[in-house]
């Protein structure tokens, strides 16, 4: 009863951290939506032809920049006018205007002068005092309008007020008489950078760097300027100017879909590079054109509906001088209609458009999904302008004379299915990649949620130290089992165990703080091991046998000193071989080698190829030489056998090694050189090093359960393959081993298990870079790593916080599997055990 | 191992397998006399065993001389001294504890894979040491047979079964493979009930079917003697009838030891029969004489069930 208790208990614990799981994951996949909030007339009539539109960040004021050069705040629930300021000059309105998404940046031409100030809301505290009666008694959370502003009484008692800000310097004039069409400003932690394009063509460039002194404090202004003409084509002066984020581009882009690329990295010598054509056809006409956030991915929208993203990517052959290429990495689905407006979010890949027929949809552009779609309502009339809240909380759309809010619910808009496991074209990137990056320095910067680079860290720790550790447990096992000693097995199989206990994060400390850095200089040597310890116990044996059959029946008790003694052997011999392996395959320096500097594939060849020509030979010789050797020679005496069989060992190590070495330089005369792939450039904290230590740590799970797997094998059976005549190694092969095959598999299962999961070791020695890369010598970052290195650090139901839990139930499912299958194996080998 | 062979040089050469001191005296002896000689055993003294003169005329297949085997401090064979004839059934008998089973597997040396098993004394196999130091035990093992209490097929085909003992050889030619199953089946009286399944799994047989293969196994590398270890304590009566029939047929052709607790079985299926008792030898002769006339009393007792 109580056991029953206690298992359904465990099924219920087990299900119930399943079930917490998901539902921190689903909320990833839940579709977003769009929801009316508010849709008040704006007073004072629809606007004219709007340039820009703004809201604050409490989505309590809107604002809306015309072409006429005024500047209109509206109190975004009821539509009430706050305020109207006059961008103006000498009574002129703007020949051109810019806004930054971020920041409030903006640019305004006033023939040839151009004034660079800003527009964002300013939030002051009132005093009661100052306030009139009606709104000292203001509840809380309540808003009023007040001034030109709107007051809100906050939780704490306080009056707040928020209104929109203008601050425009005085202009300065450009270095030209021409009237300015076009003007865009960018401003970085470097400088404020701005681009002008006058009506005869001239693109102007100036740039103000700000150099602090680090010891005076004292801030120098550095301007630099140029300009280039621009080579008007018959459609005039271009509708669009684009200046990229860092200042280091500009983009003139026509109705017709010409667009033309500057290089302006060096702001004194603007030059044209590139000129691509944003639209499919000739009919097609470029009808919006909006930066994404970072001002470095371009949005185009056409009169055919078609949206595309572009950015430069820096491929290895690129026909143009600066060596860059603007692609169009990404389509989103098509608008039934042409595009009429972009709005791009100030805080992450999400761009909203509009179609003239009032469709609304918002999109993500990285993972090229549509997160909401919405129509505005038909009463409202034609639409005027669309734009994203700063928190991606609301978008604001004017159309008509109503300003339409709607609340944007799409906490994880970039993540699909699609951008977790397949490449997604990142900017910047050369080809879509598979990549995961959380975090980085600047606001900018988009996180990258792809988990096949940890699924794929977390098979490669597993597969090498899968390859390490299991066939040394399995070996360990049989040998306890079949020819230990038992009174010797009993002593060796608990200290085994006691390796269990040791501590992961130890092994880790060790691995990363003293084998890392120790393998480091020795990494030829420690390669040869792989050859040599075995060698040594194949020769060891070999040598045994030259004993005269008295001496070696009598000296049986006393081999295994002879296989402590092999050990060192090995070691010893790989330290000898080492820098003549390494002068002879990897060129003299294995790391310059393995970066592919010098040398050939050979080396490379020979990781794989050796052990497969030692297998092919062994097969060779006990299916053809060895049956011949009894025959002929099965009545030599035993000394002379015995050197027989020395012969044949050294020959077939020879042989192996040549074959290897043989087919691994016919390969590389083919020109394979797999440098690159499964051994590649050296990194300190490797797959190596951790497939070592993670061994150690797999050893003793997979040791004791095969050990126990082994022993159960009936004695009965081993006697009846003894009394036929068989050696123990024989009735281990051919009997023991066949017998307990599935609780060998379930041990290597359950060590699978144990490696897949495994944490603190990977955590410290494998260097925890997320890349796509099977070299032996490079790191990787796993599932666990990767969620005991950053869940610490994300925020709670942030998308990074859900995705961290993705990769926790990805975790889950993996060894959940794993184990399962080496249970439904185990259960098979007990129906079997029962009938023996 | 601490199997030790020190005390073999100071056995004395052995003489060919004959009868006790006490042998002549009692040779046609109608009535079993009664000496006394199970207190005897019981109190440690050695005794030395009544050897029928039937023997005598026997051509030996396996030779036990002085053979002695301890647990650790506990002796539990005391001075064997008998001959297994060529070509015939000679059965074990005794009561349990008695040192039946543990003399059958000194044979094959199966006893070495006990760790406190120490010997004295000397067996021979067609005239070649058993227990000689230098001795290979496997090669010593390819010429027996041996057959356990429990059925105890691998968990492979029939075939791979049977054939075991040649692919441990490293015998790979298949027709020779063929050949030998089929005689061993046959042999094993198994033939016509696997013939047509012979890459089925040994385990899905029944009890008397498996321990069938077994000895099938076990006669397939020709052993020069074959040891059956109870071969019938786990089978149903049923299949105890035809592993004894089978008996009867590799009688002649095989030299056989078999041990068994079943006295109706002994005298079905061997021979000769040697009764023991506590590790000690105490009768052998040849069966029709031992059960209907035992020159010793205390074999009547055994056989009639008075003790044991």
């Amino acid at each position: 009863m109580l056991i029953t208790l206690g298992g359904l208990g465990t099924i219920l614990a087990v299900s119930l951290v399943c079930v917490f799981l998901l539902w921190v994951v689903v909320p990833l996949f839940l579709p977003s939506s769009l929801v009316p909030l508010s849709g008040a007339s704006a007073g004072g009539g629809a606007p004219g032809q709007v340039v820009h539109a703004g809201a604050d960040e409490y989505l309590r004021i809107g604002w809306v920049a015309t072409a006429d050069g005024s500047l209109t705040a509206y109190r975004l629930d009821t539509g009430e006018q706050l305020s109207r300021t006059a961008l103006s000059h000498d009574g002129r309105p703007p020949s051109a205007m810019s806004f930054a998404l971020r920041d409030g940046h903006v640019a305004l031409a006033f023939g040839n002068l151009v004034q660079l100030g800003s527009i964002d809301f300013q939030t002051t505290f009132v005093e009661a005092a100052e306030l009139p009666a009606e709104l000292r008694e203001l509840p809380v959370g309540e808003i009023a309008t007040f001034g030109q502003g709107i007051l809100e009484r906050t939780a704490e008692g306080q009056f707040r007020l928020q209104q929109l800000r203008v601050e425009l310097p005085e202009p300065a004039a450009l270095k030209s008489d021409s009237e300015v069409a076009l003007i865009d400003v960018s401003v970085s932690s470097k400088g404020t950078v701005f681009a002008a394009l006058t009506r005869d063509g001239q693109l102007h460039l100036a740039q103000v760097t700000q150099r602090k002194n680090l010891l005076t404090g004292e801030v120098t202004n550095r301007l630099r300027s140029g300009s280039v003409q621009v080579e008007l084509p018959a459609a005039g002066v271009p509708s669009y100017l684009k200046l990229a984020g860092l200042g280091d581009a500009v983009f003139l882009a026509w109705e017709d879909g010409l667009l033309q690329r500057f290089d302006t990295r060096n702001a004194t010598r603007p030059e044209l590079v590139e000129q691509v054509d944003l639209v499919e056809t000739p009919e097609d006409k470029l009808t919006a054109l909006a930066f994404l956030i970072g001002k470095t991915t371009l949005v185009s929208g056409d009169s055919a509906g078609r949206l595309r993203a572009w950015f430069r990517i820096k491929p290895d052959e690129a026909p143009t001088a600066d060596g860059a290429l603007l692609v169009a990495g990404h389509e989103l689905p098509s608008m039934a209609g042409p595009v009429a407006f972009l709005g791009a979010s100030s805080r992450s890949r999400m761009v909203a458009a509009a179609s003239d027929a009032g469709q609304v949809r918002l999109f993500h552009v990285t993972s090229e999904h549509e997160v909401a779609e919405r129509q505005a309502p038909d009463a409202a009339g034609a639409m005027h302008a669309l734009t994203i809240a700063p928190k991606d909380d609301a978008l604001l759309a004017l159309a008509g004379d109503r300003l339409l809010l709607w609340s944007i619910d799409a906490p994880h808009p970039q993540t699909t299915w699609a951008s977790i496991l397949r490449p997604v074209w990142y900017e910047g990137y050369n080809a879509p990649e598979h990549v995961w990056q959380s975090s980085s320095g600047t606001d900018d910067f988009e996180e990258k949620y792809g988990l096949v680079p940890l699924v794929f860290g977390t098979l490669k720790a597993t597969f090498y130290s899968m390859l390490f550790g299991a066939p040394l447990a399995l070996l360990a096992a049989i040998y306890t089992s079949e020819f230990l000693h038992p009174r010797a097995k009993a002593r060796v199989k608990p200290t085994i165990e006691i390796m269990a206990s040791l501590p992961s994060v130890v092994l880790g400390f060790l691995a990363a703080l003293f084998f890392a850095p120790l393998v480091e200089n020795i990494v030829p040597q420690c390669l040869a091991l792989f050859v040599t310890i075995p060698f040594a116990y194949l020769l060891g044996a070999h040598l045994w046998q030259l004993l005269p059959g008295p001496m070696a029946a009598y000296l049986g008790r006393f081999r295994i000193l002879g296989m402590v003694v092999a050990l060192p052997a090995g070691v010893g011999l790989a330290w000898l071989i080492g820098r003549p392996v390494e002068r002879w395959l990897f060129a003299g320096d294995i790391k310059a080698w393995l970066d592919g500097q010098i040398g050939n594939g050979i080396g490379a060849w020979m990781f794989v190829l050796l052990p497969l020509s030692c297998l092919a030979v062994t097969w060779l010789i006990t299916s053809f030489v060895t049956p011949g050797m009894r025959r002929y020679a099965g009545t030599w005496p035993r000394l002379q056998f015995a050197l027989l069989d020395l012969g044949k060992l050294l020959a077939g190590c020879l042989l192996a090694a040549g074959l290897a070495y043989g087919l691994g330089a016919t390969l590389d005369g083919l020109g394979w050189d797999p440098r690159g792939t499964y051994v590649g450039t050296y990194v300190q904290r490797n797959a190596l090093v951790v497939g070592f230590i993670m061994g150690f740590a797999v050893i003793p799970i997979i040791y004791t359960i095969s050990d126990d797997a082994l022993s159960a094998v009936p004695e009965s059976l081993r006697a009846g393959s003894l009394g036929a005549g068989a050696t123990p190694w024989q009735t281990a092969i051919r009997v023991v081993i066949p017998t307990a095959m599935s609780g060998l598999f379930s041990a290597m299962m359950v060590g699978l298990g144990r490696a897949v999961g495994e944490t603190m070791i990977v955590l410290m020695a494998a260097g925890n870079t997320p890349v796509l890369d099977w070299n032996i010598f490079n790191g990787f970052r796993t599932l666990s790593a990767n969620i005991a290195v950053e869940l610490p650090e994300a925020v709670i139901d942030s998308t990074h916080y859900r995705m961290l839990f993705l990769a926790a139930l990805s975790l889950f499912v993996m060894t959940f599997f794993v184990n399962t299958i080496a249970e439904v194996v185990r259960l098979r080998f007990r129906k079997r055990a029962f009938q023996l | 191992m601490t199997t030790s062979n020190q005390e073999l040089s100071t056995q004395p050469a052995a003489a060919p397998a004959s009868s006790g001191p006490a042998a002549g005296r009692h040779a046609s002896s109608v009535n079993a006399r009664r000496d006394g000689r199970l207190e005897k055993i019981a109190a440690g003294e050695f005794v030395p065993a009544e050897i029928h003169d039937s023997l005598r005329s026997e051509q030996a297949v396996l030779e036990i001389e002085k053979f002695n085997l301890w647990y650790g401090a506990k002796q539990a064979l005391f001075d064997i001294q008998m001959i297994i004839p060529r070509g015939k059934v000679t059965a074990l008998i005794g009561p349990s504890g008695c040192g039946k089973s543990t003399l059958l597997r000194c044979v094959n040396r199966m006893n070495d894979l006990i760790d406190s098993v120490r010997v004295a004394g000397q067996m021979r196999l067609n005239g070649d040491s058993i227990f000689a130091s230098g001795v290979d035990v496997i090669e010593l093992r390819k010429r027996m047979g041996m057959v356990f209490q429990k059925p105890n097929p691998f968990p492979m085909s029939i075939f791979e079964n049977v054939v075991y003992p040649l692919r441990i050889d490293g015998e790979r030619n298949r027709n020779v493979l063929e050949e030998v199953c089929e005689r061993s089946l046959r042999g094993a009286a198994l033939w016509n009930e696997v013939k047509d399944r012979l890459q089925e799994s040994g385990l899905s047989l029944s009890g008397g079917q498996q321990q069938r293969l077994c000895i099938a196994r076990a006669i397939a590398s020709d052993p020069e003697v074959l040891l059956l270890d109870e071969p019938c304590s786990a089978l149903d009566p049923l299949a105890t009838g035809k592993i004894e029939d089978l008996i009867q047929e590799l009688r002649g052709e095989y030299s056989i030891l078999i041990v068994t607790h079943n006295m109706q079985q002994a005298s079905r299926v061997s021979d000769y029969t040697a009764f023991m008792y506590l590790g000690h030898l105490v009768e052998y002769g040849d069966t029709p004489e031992l059960f209907t006339n035992p020159r010793l009393k205390e074999t009547e007792d055994y056989l009639t069930g008075r003790f044991g």
